[in-house]
């Protein structure tokens, strides 16, 4: 690879207006499309410092900076429009966490990247509304979150209590969140208010492995730990009275709950597994890229295809996993205020899922084309009157559900067509990481962190109290910059902001 | 087509309709030849001598011979087309000759096994002959730049295709509204049509769950990580 200092590499970057910075041809070997990223002045420095540092002689191992990463997506084959960064983008593996690339499905060269998904196969944000005002939760706030703690098991190794056996979950997994209104756990409305109906047809759980079963089958209906979480939060700001109102959220103060998770170890080891069969995938079919993590196979090719089947099969666990904890969330509100969920107006909002590959349908230089659209750390935002979002967003725009870190607020989005020409209808999924995780490990304590939650008035409740400080806000950009940006930018337009009163974490 | 034939065939009284295959060469040639012997006789009987050689290579000369006689329009279109504009002659023939014993015919009610839908959609019952509709269609298709054509309903399918394969024009500023308020109107109720929809979508799924649904829950099995 091309070693150049940081000036020579700035001159393949350009500010193309206040919120966005193009990545010209060249700024990695191979490129096919330019590449592009969405920043204000604050996650700009962000940016450009941690470019800056990898420029420094003797810095070797980590992960490429964000930029170099999606200037590496751009150069994948198949790949149309614009390799795109999303504010909160931050280095991954392959694929920076907040990078957004569509493959042209009709090119037999184009590729599927389980990089470019991520590990946690949809992973994703839940957000359930109550009918509920914050004056009636803060005095028992404690014991709720208490309740939620104990209904939803949290934690790394954390085992669920919706009984199970093989067979449920094989037919879990072909099934997705039907299976859970199968056996009752949700609502018939719950699923029209889910991304691609909390179902994806090209599931087939006969392409995943034993291993990934063995592994998924005891954590089904339990929360996970790292970032996820389960929030009770309140309406702190409506910007779009309109649309916050098709969504049932009519007021500050309002309470909602938030549920932000995702596969668990399936998803974990369908992508491994995955990748081992690419690796000789490529060799096989030639197929070059600039980083051994950016492991690919042709769509078309069986360990594609056997990809996005298994990939399938793990978002459908994944959406039954959202929909476990919705249920157990019901039980819990429930009990606590002896009233039927019904009756507390606790319907789900909307589901997104911020790590997946879709085939979508989408405008590329004014000819309509199905693309494979790959979003790690980014979430899909749909256009009002788009096809398929659900018939209650029709004219507000597809909700998209920004989930901050513990602590900060969240923010409730609405897809916009600016978006969906410039992003392939994606925006951003949440804050992104400012430090990696062994960093946060070094500089912060986890008793600052707990302290200084509790005198924001927020009740937490955590399985393994040592690992908080992985998550703490100190870790995270501010999710603040990155909404705004978003918004500023005109890929997504800011509907609602939460405030988090209580937290539940592994 | 066949059968097209073959319910016109037995309409005039052909010996054995049943097994006419219009695409045997002889099989044609001998309806045709039975046409004029028995229904349009439009030649004397010796005139006939032409179209009697049905195996002779001369016969298409002469078939051709006999339709610029009849005057026929479809001397220009396939064999099937010329065969059937001769079928409806000979029926319009068979008709005149017998107008007192047809008139009181009437036309068997099939059987209705399904109950007639009245459609409530106001697009099925569009009058494509107004001028209205000529007109509505007239300025949609010069906003999208269609050419002109005299059917109004071949327009508006050339404007559907255009819709389909690229994305939709935009229409000049000065049409805006015109195209702009319908286009409204239109989402507004699919909207509603999605809606309501989707509300029995949702009551079948609860009824379903009415029978399927067992949810149940066992702490048992529940673990909290460390």
């Amino acid at each position: 690879m091309v070693v150049r200092s940081y000036n020579e590499e700035l001159k393949y970057l350009e500010k193309i207006n206040p919120y966005c910075w193009k990545i010209k041809m060249g700024f990695q070997p191979n490129m096919n499309v330019e590449g592009v990223f969405y920043v204000n002045n604050t996650l700009e420095k962000l940016m450009l410092d941690e470019l800056r540092n990898s420029c420094r002689p003797g810095q070797t191992g980590g992960f490429l900076p964000g930029v170099k990463q999606i200037a590496n997506v751009a150069a994948l084959p198949g790949i149309v429009g614009r390799s795109v960064g999303l504010p909160d983008v931050h280095s991954g593996y392959g694929f920076a966490i907040g990078n957004m690339a569509a493959f042209d499905m009709s090119n037999p060269k184009s590729i599927v990247s389980p990089g470019g998904v991520g590990f946690d196969i949809n992973c994703g944000v839940r957000l359930l509304r109550t009918n509920l005002s914050e004056k009636d939760v803060v005095p028992i706030k404690e014991q709720l979150a208490q309740s939620l703690f104990d209904h939803i098991p949290v934690g790394v190794g954390s085992k669920g209590i919706i009984p199970m056996n093989a067979r449920d979950m094989e037919e879990a997994l072909e099934m997705g969140m039907d299976w859970s209104l199968r056996e009752g756990y949700v609502w018939a409305e719950d699923k029209e208010h889910c991304e691609e109906y909390g179902r994806m047809l090209n599931a087939d759980p006969s392409k995943v492995s034993l291993r990934a079963k063995k592994r998924g089958l005891p954590q089904l209906g339990t929360l996970g730990a790292g970032n996820h979480y389960a929030e009770i939060q309140v309406v702190d700001e409506i910007y779009d009275k309109y649309a916050a109102g098709k969504m049932g959220l009519e007021r500050v103060g309002q309470v909602c709950v938030m549920i932000h998770s995702g596969s668990r170890g399936f998803g974990h080891q369908v992508a491994t597994d995955a990748l081992v069969q690419m690796e000789k995938a490529m060799k096989r079919d030639h197929i070059d890229t600039n980083d051994r993590q950016l492991a690919c196979a042709r769509i078309n090719s069986p360990e594609g295809q056997d990809y996005l089947k298994a990939m399938a099969a793990a978002a459908n666990f994944a959406w039954v996993n959202r929909s476990s904890m919705t249920f157990l969330t019901r039980q819990a509100f429930a009990k606590q205020f002896k009233m039927a969920p019904d009756d507390l107006d606790m319907h789900v909002i909307y589901d997104v899922s911020h790590n997946i590959a879709k085939m979508e349908e989408h405008v590329v230089d004014g000819k309509v084309k199905t693309l494979l659209v790959h979003r790690k750390g980014s979430t899909r935002a749909f256009p009002p009157h788009h096809p398929l979002i659900p018939v209650d967003y029709q004219l507000t725009g597809q909700p998209v559900l920004i989930g901050g870190t513990m602590g900060t607020c969240s923010y409730v989005l609405t897809g916009t067509h600016q978006g969906m020409t410039e992003t392939f209808g994606s925006t951003c999924h949440g804050a992104g990481r400012a430090l990696s995780r062994a960093k946060s490990r070094r500089n912060i304590d986890y008793k600052d962190v707990l302290t200084k939650l509790e005198s924001m008035g927020i009740s937490i409740r955590v399985a393994s109290p040592k690992l908080v400080m992985e998550e703490a806000p100190e870790s995270y950009k501010n999710v603040t910059d990155v909404v705004n940006t978003c918004h500023a930018a005109g890929i997504s337009k800011k509907t609602v902001k939460l405030r988090p009163i209580a937290v539940i974490k592994g | 087509m066949t059968n097209i034939f073959k319910l016109k065939l037995s309409a005039l009284g052909h010996p054995n309709p049943e097994s006419f295959d219009c695409e045997d060469e002889k099989a044609y040639r001998s309806v045709v030849l039975w046409l004029e012997d028995q229904k349009i006789r439009h030649y004397k009987i010796e005139e006939r001598e032409g179209l009697r050689n049905i195996d002779s290579d001369t016969w298409k000369e002469a078939y051709n011979a006999y339709q610029k006689d009849l005057v026929s329009p479809s001397l220009e279109g396939t064999m099937n087309e010329q065969l059937n504009w001769l079928l409806c002659y000979a029926v319009r023939l068979e008709y005149a000759d017998n107008v007192e014993k047809y008139k009181n015919a009437k036309v068997e009610q099939s059987k209705q096994s399904a109950p007639s839908v009245v459609s409530s959609n106001p697009l099925d019952n569009l009058d494509f002959s107004s001028p209205a509709f000529k007109s509505g269609v007239e300025r949609v298709s010069t906003v999208a730049g269609i050419g002109p054509h005299l059917d109004p309903k071949i327009r508006l399918s050339a404007l559907s295709k255009i819709l389909k394969t690229s994305p939709h024009p935009d229409p000049p500023k000065t049409e805006t509204n015109v195209v702009l308020q319908p286009a409204d109107v239109l989402k507004l109720l699919f909207v509603q049509d999605l809606r309501n929809l989707q509300t029995k979508i949702n009551e079948a799924l609860v009824a379903v769950q009415n029978v399927t649904a067992d949810p149940r829950t066992d702490t048992k099995l529940g673990k909290v990580g460390r």
